[in-house]
């Protein structure tokens, strides 16, 4: 039997990029190619609801003010079976979040395409050796080995 | 008219992520007894986790059934790509590419989000002790049967429609963004979206993909974890008569031994599911939302969508899933596929899709904004 061993792995790559081929709504109307951002700054407050969590988070701007943005991630749901809770994203954590701003630029919102603590280390990401996932509760935490 | 199309394109060598080994269903077998209910019918009900890295299609070039080496080395080389996923990134990266990043389907050139969202499945559905390379039984082959030249037109009208100008993100179709009742059901909280709403129940290769059955005497019940869409079977019952049509279309059971079986007609007309074999390598799931008076002028794609489903428990941990498709409008054939539902005591949380919908909100909103900049030119 021939195996399709080099198919599963681009296959599976495509999957755990940011992009999901299929998804509640069709991202392309809601966020605009041209405006893509990146965000650093504390998050204020999480909204862990469906169809979509919506972080919010404290940016400054070049004036030295600051803006709130909201930021699309995905469904909670598989997230609240693996223990992650809403106090494992505490108000105050520092994160940086890549994407694009919505359509409507009046609205300071953007897709969590790739969502970071400072250091780079993905939101939530990061096996304990126990087969547990991280919390996010500490987001010095470093992952086994680095 | 057409009111919506949708295309969701998934890579079937990549309906993976995780890496555990797929366990014998314990019990699994002719000889197994489910318990009974009081009322002496079998115990169907329960959560079940229908994620797996079974595709719905046999990729070409494998054999029905893996063996245990051939699972371990494709697990092995998901989970290899699972790991590269998880890698952080740089934290002093820049914004992603202006213009877009490429990425297609409803991701629409601005990519999504990490996948620690995603739970798309991590073992191979077991039946009969059997790894399974796809969900389609019937025919042999693994593959879906040919479509009828109706449904290969409407196909080929699909993949021919250009993006929208300048901005491959939008839906070209007219006045697709006019209004709130123009979007997708999926977009809307009405229905899960590509694969997840059904019938068939199919595994959505993405996340959300718990369902639970609940059991009365004269009704079962079963919930969809995406977009929370519940299914009423009414047991021992007539169909609707044909012109009452409904989401997930009307669905009646009955007792055949100890295996329930469900029979559903009657979808409504914007809820058409079709899924359509193409090019090497890749399934494409077409899911089709369109206006009845075009059902009419293409001699009715499912309209005459019927759908047959068998659950039998085999195990304490497992029922067996089992569906055939007839609709004649749309294959040269019926179809039938079978995968296991492993049990779960994994908690099925509510979805309550409207409570944050900014999506919806967001989209109109864009539509607006480029409805006033038109005007001003």
């Amino acid at each position: 039997m021939r195996m399709k061993l080099p198919i599963v792995a681009v296959g599976a790559l495509a999957l755990t990029a940011a992009a999901p081929a299929m998804a509640h709504h069709a991202f392309g109307g809601e966020f605009d190619s041209t405006r893509p951002v990146l965000l650093k700054g504390p998050i204020v407050k999480v909204e862990w609801v469906n169809p979509h969590t919506w972080i919010h988070m404290e940016v400054k701007k070049p004036d030295g003010g600051t803006e709130v943005w909201m930021i699309e991630g995905g469904s909670p749901n598989s997230l609240l079976r693996q223990g992650i809770t809403k106090n494992s994203l505490p108000i105050g954590t520092e994160i940086v979040v890549d994407g694009y701003q919505a359509r409507d630029h009046t609205l300071k919102r953007a897709n969590g395409r790739n969502i970071t603590y400072p250091d780079g280390r993905k939101l939530f990401f990061g096996s304990s050796g126990t087969g547990a996932p991280r919390d996010g509760a500490d987001p010095t935490e470093k992952e086994p080995g680095r | 008219m057409r009111r919506r199309l949708l295309l969701v394109t998934i890579l079937v060598g990549g309906l993976a992520l995780a890496a555990l080994s797929p366990a014998p269903i314990a019990g699994q077998g002719q000889a197994y007894s489910p318990p009974r209910l009081a009322d002496g019918q079998p115990d169907l009900q329960g959560t079940y986790d229908l994620a797996t890295l079974t595709p719905l299609e046999r990729p070409n070039g494998m054999n029905a059934v893996l063996s245990r080496e051939e699972v371990a080395k494709l697990e092995g080389a998901v989970a290899a790509v699972v790991a590269l996923g998880a890698r952080p990134s740089s934290g002093e990266r820049a914004a992603p590419p202006k213009g877009g990043d490429g990425s297609r389907g409803a991701a629409g050139n601005v990519g999504g989000y990490n996948s620690f969202w995603l739970d798309p499945g991590s073992t191979f559905t077991m039946v009969n002790g059997e790894a399974r390379t796809s969900i389609v039984v019937d025919p042999s082959d693994g593959r879906l049967p040919p479509l009828t030249p109706a449904a290969r037109q409407r196909l080929g009208a699909l993949l021919a429609r250009p993006s929208a100008e300048n901005d491959p993100g939008l839906d070209p179709t007219p006045g697709a963004y006019d209004d709130p009742e123009r979007r997708p059901l999926g977009e809307r909280c009405l229905l899960g979206f590509g694969s997840a709403a059904g019938p068939p129940a199919l595994p959505n290769y993405f996340y959300n993909n718990l369902r639970k059955i609940v059991q009365t005497p004269d009704r079962i019940v079963i919930l969809n974890e995406m977009v929370h869409d519940v299914r009423v079977i009414r047991m021992n019952a007539q169909h609707l008569p044909s012109h009452i049509r409904k989401w997930a279309g009307d669905s009646v059971g009955r007792w055949e031994g100890d295996t329930l079986v469900v029979d559903t007609t009657n979808f409504n007309a914007d809820q058409i599911r079709y899924v359509v074999a193409v090019a090497p390598g890749r399934t494409l799931m077409m899911v089709e939302s369109i206006g009845a008076e075009e059902q009419d002028r293409l001699s009715g794609p499912g309209k005459d969508l019927h759908v047959i489903e068998r659950f039998t428990r085999v195990g304490e941990k497992a029922l067996l899933y089992r569906f055939t498709i007839e609709d004649p409008g749309t294959w040269e054939r019926p179809w039938t596929g079978e995968f296991t539902w492993p049990a779960t005591d994994q908690p099925i949380y509510e979805y309550a899709c409207h409570e944050a919908n900014y999506a919806l909100e967001n989209i109109l909103r864009g539509a607006r904004q480029r409805d006033a900049e038109a005007t001003k030119r």
